[in-house]
């Protein structure tokens, strides 16, 4: 049962087409911001690897490189229910467009879950240079900073996506209201961005740390 | 007009239908929820004004005690902790809470609304936001530097700051950062404004100058900011959990911090000086009444400037052994700098050459710019020059070389902004002698200040040291004499402007007979305002460009 789709007027805005533009541009604007915040990161990984091909080598072995794997699938089908919320809040369709967000919401938190037994092996492998265990990678200190790059580069994405899915879900639960739709539909829009951007970090991430140099 | 009239128009407490004046932002409501909670632009940006002004104070206190300290040669005014804690928060203060928010977040806001036509920015309630955040992390970083101190100076180079510095750094870190995001969502809001809400008409190169200048500094801070805030996070993460990024000992690479930071701070420089060159120009134009000389040309150095600042940061690093090739590179890409800048110059002097030139205080300003500036890029070719470099690097050659680019160029076109708009701001005009009084007491105390500055850093004399040879201490005493100066200017304005809040004369909606669709509405405007939207069907600057007569 298709619901009315629409955008509702802000005062200050002139048009409804105006306001739908200025909010796109706005977010895609807010993404640049956040590509560049993950961009230092990024070279200070490719430069290790072009400077220290070896200890780059040694760190990326010990990454897991299967949970990464796994990871980006989840992560890849996550974006394909997102796009399905936002077909389905263009058609107006408020019940389908809701599964297909909590569907995304949940392939987040499993993304997470998979992140942090991750995280935990690592952990036991005496990868993590603090809580107290002794650090037993090699002594060479490109392969010590490359962890640390993984470290808070993956920390960062994750942050990234919890507040994803915690928005997400604070949105599922608006959207849940009759009439959302026909005032607000260009937010699953806008969110839908967001939640590509952070997948296609991911597809970054994956590569730059656990694929090259393997 | 008769006595009665005149009180009525000075006491701005009488009721509004008594004057029969418009209705205006200003006075629509008065309770401090619409100030505080208010998303009208112009709220906003005179809530910037306050609080910036506020930081200014604190961060020209700190200066005074440093150019205090530096009378005598020995240090004996202060222990060399304290020193360094106040050269810390002059830095942190002047650069991360009053120049980089300065024009942007005060004028910008206020004005860029108004002069494309639009009733507002494209995000008025992310705009208060904004506001918040910028508060919530100065003010913590300014309870962190009064209460605890720190003493890394205002660029937190590791490993010092992660390692051996004993203060407390990553509370400042972090009022640093939240401020960042406050500039990040200043700047996305500037851009969609510019791109979205121009009224019908306002083609890109009807905009003026103003406009396209923050339109530059907005893509700085969408694109250099969240490179800092990674940074000092990376700061953070090293010096809170030892997560080796920077220190040697833990695996880190110092230089990298360098190049992180200022892959952010060099365009910063841009972010505090490109405002200012679009106030310059708007300037420059209304009191020479005279159309901007190559406009075109000037919009597109506002950009190229924006574009060839993210090249240029390995200048600051010439002498910690990055690469020959490298070195001469970014030499090279520094030179590139002085063509935009040149090109700015040199339109203003011909936009003034022949024009019927006023000389208010706006326009004193202006001129002081115009020439500080030069003085102060000149200087910059000096240091962009490997061999000078490695004399120069890290003296006072190089402090005198900023201050001539942030206070001489900056500040002084803050100013001058300041009292051009002021009437539309308040509605009021600021007493003109005083202007000119305190215009001319800036300019002399401000050289008298940092000229001197200049010959200690080709001397020799670095920077950030408490102590220096008594040979030196003439030259200090200069300096610091002049600082006495430049501090009594500042109080002119500071004293002036706000006595003509409430005994200055009323405003016309345009004083200066200026152009631009900011002098359309009245002054104070409207709430939303225009009364309908502008159709904008001339181009910019539609001064006559009579010949004045000559005797």
């Amino acid at each position: 049962m298709a619901e009315a789709v629409g955008i509702a007027l802000s005062e200050h805005f002139e048009s409804v087409e105006q306001q739908r533009e200025a909010t796109t541009l706005g977010m895609w604007a807010w993404l640049l911001t956040e590509l560049l915040l993950f961009a230092g990161l990024f070279l200070i990984a490719l430069i290790l690897r072009i400077q220290h091909p070896q200890s780059v080598t040694l760190a990326t072995t010990h990454l897991k490189f299967w949970i990464g794997a796994a990871n980006t699938a989840v992560l890849i089908c996550s974006s394909f229910t997102m796009s399905g919320a936002i077909a389905c809040s263009r058609l107006g369709w408020r019940g389908p467009m809701l599964h297909c967000m909590l569907a995304t919401a949940s392939l987040g938190t499993l993304f997470l879950v998979l992140k942090g037994y991750e995280y935990y092996t690592d952990y036991v492998e005496h990868m993590i240079p603090f809580l107290d265990r002794p650090y037993a990678l090699a002594a060479d200190p490109a392969t010590r900073l490359f962890v640390d790059v993984y470290f808070v580069t993956t920390a960062l994405h994750g942050l990234h996506l919890m507040t994803g899915v915690s928005i997400l879900l604070v949105l599922t639960r608006m959207a849940a209201r009759p009439h959302f739709l026909a005032t607000h539909q260009n937010r699953i829009e806008i969110y839908g961005l967001y939640w590509h951007f952070i997948d296609l970090i991911w597809i970054i991430v994956f590569p730059v740390l656990y694929v090259l140099n393997r | 007009m008769s006595p009665s009239d005149t009180a009525l128009l000075r006491d701005p407490g009488t009721p509004r239908a008594t004057l029969d004046r418009p209705a205006d932002y200003l006075h629509e409501e008065h309770t401090l929820r619409s100030w505080f909670f208010s998303t009208d632009h112009k709220r906003i940006g005179l809530l910037y004004l306050a609080s910036i002004t506020g930081f200014f104070v604190l961060g020209a206190i700190a200066a005074g005690l440093v150019r205090l300290a530096l009378i005598v040669p020995n240090g004996a005014i202060f222990s060399n902790d304290t020193y360094n804690k106040l050269f810390t928060m002059h830095g942190v203060i002047m650069v991360w809470f009053f120049l980089i928010p300065s024009i942007p977040a005060t004028f910008g806001n206020f004005l860029l609304p108004l002069m494309i036509g639009a009733r507002d920015v494209a995000f008025p309630r992310l705009n208060l936001l904004s506001w918040y955040i910028f508060m919530t992390g100065s003010v913590f970083t300014l309870i962190t530097l009064i209460v605890g101190g720190v003493d890394t100076g205002w660029t937190f180079y590791a490993p010092f700051s992660t390692t051996f510095s004993n203060s407390f750094v990553i509370p400042a870190l972090i009022g640093v950062i939240i401020v960042g995001f406050s500039s990040i969502l200043t700047g996305l809001n500037f851009v969609v404004t510019v791109h979205k809400m121009r009224a019908p008409g306002m083609t890109w190169f009807r905009m003026p100058i103003f406009i396209w200048t923050l339109y530059a500094t907005s893509l700085i801070f969408l694109l250099a900011t969240p490179v800092i805030t990674m940074a000092l996070i990376l700061l953070i993460m090293e010096r809170a959990f030892r997560i080796g990024i920077f220190d040697p000992t833990l695996g880190g690479d110092p230089v990298l911090f360098e190049h992180l930071f200022w892959f952010y701070s060099h365009p910063a420089v841009y972010i505090m000086v490109l405002p200012g060159m679009g106030v310059i120009t708007e300037l420059v134009a209304a009191f020479s009444q005279k159309k901007v000389f190559g406009y075109r040309f000037v919009a597109y150095a506002s950009i190229g400037l924006a574009s060839v600042t993210f090249l240029v940061w390995g200048h600051h690093m010439f002498v910690n052994g990055q690469s020959q090739l490298a070195s001469t590179v970014f030499s090279l890409l520094s030179f590139a700098v002085a063509v935009p800048s040149a090109v700015k110059v040199y339109n203003w002097t011909a936009t003034i050459h022949r024009g019927s030139i006023r000389l208010d205080t706006p326009m004193l300003y202006a001129m002081g710019y115009i020439g500080l500036f030069v003085l102060g890029g000149l200087t910059g070719l000096f240091l962009a020059t490997l061999a000078i470099d490695a004399h120069l690097h890290d003296t006072y050659f190089v402090v005198a070389h900023f201050h001539y680019i942030m206070v001489g160029g900056t500040m002084l076109a803050f100013l001058g902004g300041l009292h051009y708009w002021w009437p539309k701001f308040t509605g009021r005009m600021y007493p003109e002698t005083w202007g000119r009084v305190g215009a001319a007491l800036i300019f002399i105390g401000f050289n008298v200040t940092f000229f001197p500055q200049f010959i200690l850093g080709y001397l020799g004399m670095p920077r950030r040291y408490h102590t220096y040879p008594p040979e030196f201490q003439l030259l200090n005493i200069m300096s610091s004499a002049g600082a006495t100066i430049l501090a009594a200017g500042y109080f002119f304005p500071m004293v002036y402007l706000i006595w003509s809040l409430w005994y200055g004369k009323r405003a016309a909606a345009n004083p200066w007979n200026a152009k631009g669709l900011e002098w359309t509405t009245t002054s104070p405007p409207p709430a939303h305002n225009f009364d309908q939207t502008p159709l904008v069907d001339f181009e910019p600057y539609g001064y006559a460009n009579k010949v004045p007569e000559i005797g």
